[in-house]
């Protein structure tokens, strides 16, 4: 028998592969590796983001699922929620216990009962509503709330980039 | 290709040199002289010696692990860093014994820590990889052995050398290689373990403990070693400078063991002790795939006061990190809950009991009996009024006694069916007379407070007989 943790994964994996959420595309990178995956999801239609296509790695730890994955877009990204390497930061990938912003409470944090499909629909609806109390990017933070238009600009620039339409 | 490239150099500038110094001396050992009194032919034949040595590396680690993966490669060149600082480090300590065969030794240590390392990564990536296939067990058992065996060979090398020559730096080796021994060792063991888990058709529950207590062993003769090593080291040299940066991190590691080891062991008792097993029926009631790790639960599984159900192991890991209940994060372990076990729970767990078993039936179910006392004797109502009090009596005592046990639940946030409620008592009420309620858990009562309990019980029982009695007479007189 596999570890644990492994089996969870490849549960995961074809949970994921047997009924995919709409709009998201996810796996293991290698089959030989199950604790690197890459994961593509759409851009939620009616926002700013609609339409594109953002590529992002997935890596999980010996312990999964005690502890959470890192997730991280490998595509340009400019959001409030997002470093500006493209690490992703969303209450439900931090353990409880650690807190960068010093705001979550340790009810939407990580727990085993989170998976990477949640993960990653809680991104969908990151990318769709912002939370511009936690700027893990300040310029977007601030710009998505003093300057709409600059920002979906911006988002729209990156949105067929990762389309590979020019700009 | 660079590689290629500076070897080919390299090997060229020593056929330069030596074929310069033999042109020269034309004889071997004039030339071999040359060559060692002439400071640049000397920093040529290092190089080469070098690049000897990164060539052999890259031969057995192609031989011992075929292609590095990229996070085994970024490990690999983060502790060399280290490793190589440390040494230089060493080096000033033992200045005065200085000469090309203590470097020597010096990189022959520094490749095996690498290949120590390079092992420790590829049997941890084991339980991360669903293919494994024999080579893998060939290439690290093969490896395995061969660490071991220089290893050992060194210390005893050094141990000998140290007894006959007196204290030299082979003291410094000798130390090393115990260090890397022990991690030989603990990798051996690592392997075994997971190979036993990888080749056995269920899960196996215990890996996890055997692996925290290796751990935790190995740090412990690490930690010794270390700090022997210290003193050691204080008395015939100085201080070991290079030694204190792993010296540190060795007893953090084996720091954190212990507590792991500690809050698991925590973990298994409350597992044992406060949540019940999970019946079949519950397991069958709803959905019964362990939240955890996403697989059906049959056998060994526990429930928590919030109802959640898991498997037992999957819940040790997790209480090893946090007493929370995965799902609703109820707080398992209120403060209270220790204290009272250690002094009222017996050996054997809880029975598990619905929670809403102390609901009370509505007051009809009773009613009869008082309906035939009123209509046929006034002076059983008094005993019906009595009755009451009694029953009040039982019940608070009841909930005193009982309180804290249950406080398992009662003391954390909230459970759902609060499992011990107050019954409203209707004493003004005559027709409504709730019967006594059963104290949740008699096993958790002391003995004076079971046959407090049960004095009155029996009064009550007693009384109630009494009345079946009594209107039993009355009906057949009126039958009659």
């Amino acid at each position: 028998m596999a570890g644990s943790a492994l089996r969870r994964l490849m549960a995961e994996y074809k949970q994921l592969t047997l009924n995919p959420p709409e709009g998201i595309i996810a796996g293991p990178i290698n089959e030989e590796n199950f604790f690197e995956w890459e994961a593509l999801i759409t851009g939620p239609e009616g926002t700013c983001f609609e339409g594109g296509v953002f590529p992002a790695k997935l890596t999980f730890p010996p312990d999964y699922p005690l502890s959470p994955p890192k997730m991280q877009f490998t595509c340009e990204m400019f959001h409030p929620n997002i470093y500006a390497d493209g690490k992703v930061c969303i209450s439900i990938l931090h353990a409880p216990g650690d807190d960068p912003m010093g705001y979550e409470s340790s009810a939407e944090r990580w727990s085993p009962v989170q998976s990477v499909e949640k993960i990653l629909l809680s991104v969908v609806s990151m990318l769709a509503e912002p939370n511009d109390e936690s700027g893990a990017n300040v310029d977007a933070a601030k710009m998505w709330r003093e300057n709409r238009e600059e920002f979906n600009k911006i988002a729209e620039r990156i949105v067929r980039r990762t389309l590979g339409i020019p700009t | 290709m660079r590689i290629l490239g500076i070897s080919f150099i390299s090997i060229a500038l020593t056929t330069i040199v030596i074929a310069n110094a033999y042109y020269q001396k034309k004889q071997f050992y004039p030339s071999v002289v040359y060559i060692t009194k002439s400071n640049p032919s000397m920093a040529v034949i290092y190089c080469q010696a070098f690049i000897c040595v990164f060539l052999t590396g890259k031969l057995m680690r192609k031989i011992f692990f075929g292609e590095l993966r990229t996070s085994e490669f970024e490990h690999l060149m983060e502790r060399s860093w280290y490793a190589i600082t440390e040494t230089c480090l060493a080096f000033t300590v033992f200045r005065d014994d200085f000469n090309p065969k203590f470097v020597a030794l010096f990189t022959l240590l520094l490749f095996l820590k690498s290949f120590h390392w390079l092992a420790e990564d590829r049997v941890d990536f084991m339980e991360r990889s669903p293919i494994i296939g024999w080579l893998f067990h060939v290439r690290v058992l093969s490896l395995l052995l061969v660490l071991g065996a220089l290893d050992f060979h060194f210390v005893q090398h050094a141990y000998h050398s140290t007894v006959t020559k007196g204290a030299s730096v082979q003291l410094v080796f000798g130390f090393e290689y115990a260090i890397l021994m022990t991690m030989a060792v603990n990798i051996a063991i690592k392997y075994s373990l997971y190979s036993v888990d990888l080749h056995s058709e269920t899960p196996w529950e215990n890996k996890a403990v055997f692996l925290l207590y290796t751990e935790l062993i190995m740090g412990f003769i690490k930690v010794i070693l270390y700090l022997t090593f210290v003193v050691i080291m204080v008395r015939v040299y100085t201080l070991p400078l290079f030694a204190f940066r792993p010296m540190y991190y060795t007893i953090r590691n084996f720091k954190k063991a212990f507590n792991d080891v500690r809050l698991s062991r925590r973990a298994i008792h409350n597992m044992n002790t406060l949540y019940p097993d999970a019946t079949a029926e519950e397991l069958s009631a709803g959905d019964n795939v362990c939240i955890i790790c996403r697989e059906e639960m049959s056998t060994g599984c526990k429930k928590l006061p919030c109802n959640h159900i898991f498997h037992t192991a999957c819940l040790r890991s997790w209480f090893q990190r946090q007493q929370t209940c995965p799902t609703c994060r109820l707080n398992i372990l209120g403060p209270n809950v220790h204290i009272e076990n250690r002094h009222q729970r017996p050996a054997n767990p809880i029975p598990p009991q619905p929670p809403n078993a102390f609901q009370f039936p509505g007051p009809n179910a009773f009613m009869a009996p008082n309906i035939f006392n009123n209509l046929f004797n006034p002076n059983m109502r008094n005993a019906q009024q009595q009755n009451p009090l009694l029953n009040g009596a039982v019940n608070n005592n009841g909930n005193n006694n009982v309180q804290p046990p249950p406080a398992g639940a009662a003391t954390t946030n909230v459970p759902p069916p609060p499992p011990f409620q107050v019954p409203p008592f209707p004493f003004m009420n005559p027709f409504m007379t709730p019967p006594p309620i059963p104290p949740q858990n008699l096993s958790t009562l002391t003995r004076e407070q079971l046959q407090q309990l049960e004095g009155t019980e029996r009064q009550n029982v007693e009384a109630r007989i009494q009345w079946l009695r009594n209107i039993q007479v009355r009906i057949f007189v009126i039958v009659r």
